[in-house]
């Protein structure tokens, strides 16, 4: 049988069973998209937290904290001011280093508003804090150490912030009241680039000393520092601990030390499992429509048994039955891969729009989804083709 | 020729065991038509598909042309049946979702045959059968008789030496019977050989030698001298 002729045998036997033949695919279509769809929302959901991350602090960043996992608190005594100080002018590989304190639910409200509070955070920080955190000024200054030293009474908003409060005057040198605390606005920062972590957004900053004051509080919550090269990380987290650890010996607490690095990796390993898992359920739903296949083949060579018979009457030798009926299965597959292949693409890609993501579909998802589909035809074209060519030709023109 | 020796089929296996052909040996020469009756369960339609290699039988031997078929695999017997042999049957057996040309067409592409040859020849056997003006029409657009027409056609598509016939009339009234026994004379005349399976004694008389079978043995054989021409 020539493969022209196979190739018209199979369509015409697809056509005059359309329904059934649309169905099928249909289930197929429904599982190759699901899995392509998962992967890369996945893929793409990964990339954006990474970038984001990734943006969001210098790639030399690290933190000193207490063990959290542990369930440790810092209190007055974990951190002092001076730590950051004196971790900076100790270690030639701590570039910068800026103390954190902090408070959410702080009220920030314009003089004579009268109306609701805007609950903000509060950032009580030092001039180091833009560089860890690579954030840029928009209008104004940032903190300076004069403003530090001195107990300045002022304050930096952040973008979100500043719209809220002035939404249509010049924040620069108006007076705003922090916990019922004035305020002079010395300067305005940026919008940051990424948008999933705007949770963080609108943010008060002011001199640490004067966020004690404010607070009634000398808790330091940690360190944000930057090391000189990413090289040198790893050093300026262990010069780090090791002075704040000499310089706290009576502590009670576990200080501990991450890079920015290492967050990110265990960011990329949590949402690499997510996208394993949900990939997995998608193939689950795949399989399902590879035994939808077979089932309909099944039931195709129950019914054209027959036929079958009397095909092998006029000469078809076993070979071109399996070849027909395989390339049947194959054919359904396909075309319920492509149109998966089509949607799944469509959906990760409108998602993605919608997301603000950049649409992340690997050559390599849709080379495994059509070849999975593929291997789903032949695997389970097999069984109901081996069936029918088995039989004689008597036997099968004897059936019904 | 076709000959067999001690020929056997048996359905099933143990006590459930069904004898359907008890052994029969004879000898069928190149270009003779021969009728097979019998009343049914005579074994007479088993018969015809072993001869026509549809099926394999339990026990005896089977020489065409003076080799042994038996020995053949199944490769071999599908080739057998495209090239040698030609079926006709009582329910006509056509595919109605294609036309009447295509189902000519059918052994030749199992045959290997290009497609614009195949066409060729369809149209032509079927115009030799009277249908040449019912080309595109599908099987179940047909009478009884034509679409049994249609079956010799595609019965001829591979210029068979035998043609194999199972009741080729049981399903037509006497006047398409006589029609459709018409051209296997004619079959017969151009040379090949021709086995009839029927129930009906004028049919059979179209034959040279008519084979009495019973209870899956052959109990009688005559020559038919008023053969009907």
């Amino acid at each position: 049988m020539r493969f022209t002729d196979l190739a018209q045998v199979v369509s015409e036997n697809l056509l005059a069973h359309r329904l059934r033949a649309a169905l099928t695919i249909i289930g197929i279509t429904i599982g190759i998209a699901a899995v392509i769809a998962v992967v890369a929302i996945g893929q793409g959901g990964q990339a954006v937290i990474i970038s984001q991350l990734e943006s969001q602090g210098s790639s030399r960043y690290f933190e000193v904290t207490v063990d959290v996992m542990r369930g440790e608190a810092p209190t007055s005594d974990t951190f002092r001011l001076q730590d950051a100080t004196l971790i900076k002018e100790l270690s030639p590989a701590v570039e910068r280093m800026a103390p954190l304190s902090y408070a959410s639910m702080i009220d920030v409200r314009r003089p004579h508003s009268g109306g609701k509070p805007l609950l903000s955070q509060l950032y009580g920080t030092t001039p180091d804090l833009i560089y860890a955190l690579n954030m840029k000024v928009e209008k104004g200054r940032f903190l300076s150490n004069i403003d530090v030293d001195a107990h300045a009474r002022v304050a930096v908003l952040d973008a979100e912030l500043a719209k809220e409060l002035f939404p249509d005057t010049d924040p620069l040198g108006k007076q705003i009241f922090i916990q019922d605390v004035a305020a002079t606005v010395i300067g305005v920062m940026q919008k940051p680039p990424s948008s999933i972590l705007s949770m963080m957004n609108q943010t008060v900053y002011l001199p640490i000393t004067f966020a004690q004051e404010i607070l009634n509080s000398r808790v330091i919550f940690q360190l944000c520092g930057v090391a000189v090269s990413k090289e040198a990380l790893p050093q300026a987290i262990e010069d780090s601990l090791k002075i704040i650890r000499k310089r706290h010996p009576a502590s009670g607490v576990h200080y501990v030390g991450n890079s920015m690095e290492q967050q990110l990796s265990v960011v990329s390993k949590v949402t690499s499992v997510m996208t394993l898992i949900i990939g997995a359920i998608a193939g689950i739903a795949l399989l399902v429509g590879g035994v939808g296949v077979m089932n309909i083949m099944l039931v195709a060579v129950t019914e054209r048994t027959r036929e079958i018979g009397l095909l092998m009457a006029l000469g078809a030798r076993r070979k071109d039955i399996l070849q027909q009926f395989l390339f049947e299965a194959v054919a359904l597959c396909l075309i319920g891969g492509a149109l998966g292949v089509i949607i799944g693409a469509g959906g990760a890609v409108a998602v993605a729009l919608l997301a603000h993501w950049p649409p992340l579909i690997s050559f390599w998802t849709i080379l495994l989804a059509f070849g999975f589909s593929a291997c789903v035809g032949l695997f389970f074209g097999l069984y109901p083709a081996s069936r029918a060519a088995a039989l004689s030709p008597a036997e099968a023109l004897r059936q019904l | 020729m076709i000959r067999v020796v001690d020929l056997k089929k048996t359905y099933g296996s143990g006590a459930a065991a069904v004898t359907a052909l008890a052994g029969v040996t004879l000898e069928i020469k190149t270009g003779e038509f021969v009728a097979v009756m019998g009343p049914s369960g005579s074994g007479k339609s088993t018969f015809l598909s072993l001869l026509g290699c549809l099926e394999r039988p339990s026990g005896g031997a089977y020489y065409l042309d003076g080799r042994d078929v038996g020995s053949f695999d199944e490769e071999e017997l599908a080739e057998l049946r495209n090239r040698k042999f030609g079926f006709v049957f009582q329910s006509f057996n056509l595919l109605p979702r294609y036309d009447i040309l295509r189902n000519v067409e059918l052994p030749m592409i199992y045959a290997g045959l290009p497609r614009r040859e195949r066409r060729e020849r369809a149209a032509k056997l079927l115009e030799m059968v009277g249908l040449q003006h019912r080309l595109k029409h599908k099987p179940p657009e047909l009478s009884g008789g034509e679409q049994q027409r249609v079956a010799i056609a595609r019965a001829l598509a591979n210029d068979p030496q035998v043609v194999f016939a199972d009741e080729p009339t049981g399903n037509l009234d006497t006047r398409s019977s006589h029609e459709i026994m018409g051209i296997f004379k004619e079959m017969h005349r151009s040379g090949r050989t021709i086995v009839l399976v029927t129930h009906e004694p004028d049919i059979a008389r179209y034959a040279g030698r008519i084979l009495y079978f019973r209870d899956g043995s052959l109990i009688r054989e005559e020559a038919v001298e008023d053969e009907v021409h």
